[in-house]
């Protein structure tokens, strides 16, 4: 009774270790990148499911314009000026802050780090003003950053870093009719 | 009567071979709804392998540009339908308009396309292998560079 007891431990034991050991090989799951955007004043909407690691391999095939390999070349004159890798290094070693406040009448900007996100917040006070609400996860901008040249933003390191920061809303704008939203998470629909 | 009886073997044996060579690749499907002004069904099933087949018939002239255009992203198709091919089935793109319905999806190894109107209903199913060899044998049409 005892050696028949020990057995049927042994094979729940065995069958445990397989299922971990499949679930290891399996490795983690896909992430999807979603947008979808709806206008419901024409009863319109486009929805895009893109898998991410679909992405973070078709992006270094791409040469064309300013994308090589994976990488975005970023230059002065098209941001007006602004050294966008320096301004973003800058947010990365900053401690969580509140970097920009705008208050206008009738306008509401804020830029700041939050729990190991940069949040972009934007409200129009007008009457069907927009609101952009645009959180990007910090291991996302130092992915971005991670490239050695400095007129570069390494956009596939982004990709990849973005599959690993879990489910997270990125982009959303919406105003009297539109609404507009960016996210990732693990299903292949937006069910 | 065995000789015969050998011989249909054969032929059947060598039908049964072509049909399953053909439709190695899979299937396109195309199903068309015409709704106006009259109402038609269209329904077409071919063997995929018959599209590169056929890009191998045309005559080099008539394909050489379009292989040049093509060529510089043929690292990005490949890629592309490698990872269509490894990825879950999903709806990869929707459109929604009053009265317009757009869905490209992938499906069981095939990217599906659905078009919806106040005229037509179009369905087209592609095996990614097939149009995986048929991207391949246009690339390969022309002149090298």
């Amino acid at each position: 009774m005892r050696k028949r007891l020990c057995g049927i431990g042994m094979i729940f034991v065995l069958a445990g270790m397989v299922a971990t050991a499949r679930a290891a090989i399996a490795g983690p799951a896909e992430r999807y990148l979603h947008v979808k955007v709806e206008d419901a004043s024409k009863g319109e909407s486009v929805n895009v499911n893109v898998p991410l690691s679909m992405a973070e391999k078709i992006l270094p095939t791409i040469h064309k314009g300013d994308m090589h390999n994976g990488h975005v070349k970023i230059g002065h004159a098209d941001m007006g000026d602004v050294d966008i890798r320096a301004l973003l290094d800058a947010v990365r070693t900053a401690p969580d802050n509140e970097f920009v406040t705008v208050k206008e009448k009738d306008q509401d900007v804020r830029v700041a780090k939050s729990n190991g996100n940069l949040v972009v917040h934007v409200r129009d006070g007008n009457k069907g003003g927009q609101k952009v609400d645009i959180t990007v996860p910090m291991k996302v901008v130092d992915a971005l950053l991670s490239t050695a040249k400095d007129n570069e933003l390494d956009v596939s390191a982004a990709i990849r870093a973005l599959s690993d920061a879990g489910d997270s809303l990125l982009v959303t704008v919406e105003d009297a009719s539109q609404h507009i939203r960016i996210w990732v998470d693990s299903k292949g629909s937006q069910e | 009567m065995i000789l015969f009886g050998k011989i249909a073997l054969g032929v059947v044996g060598t039908a049964v071979a072509g049909v399953g060579l053909l439709c190695s690749e899979g299937l396109v499907e195309v199903k068309v709804v015409e709704r106006q002004p009259e109402v038609h069904h269209v329904y077409v099933i071919a063997p995929a392998m018959l599209a590169p087949i056929a890009v191998y018939f045309v005559p080099q002239r008539h394909l050489s540009h379009a292989a040049a255009e093509i060529r510089p992203w043929m690292p990005t198709i490949r890629a592309t339908l490698d990872q269509l091919r490894e990825t879950d089935d999903m709806t990869l793109v929707e459109v929604k308009e009053p009265g317009e319905h757009v869905r490209v999806a992938k499906e069981g190894g095939s990217i599906v396309v659905d078009l919806e109107d106040h005229d037509d209903t179009v369905h087209v199913s592609t095996p990614i292998r097939a149009i995986s060899s048929t991207m391949e044998q246009l690339a390969a049409a022309g002149p090298s560079i």
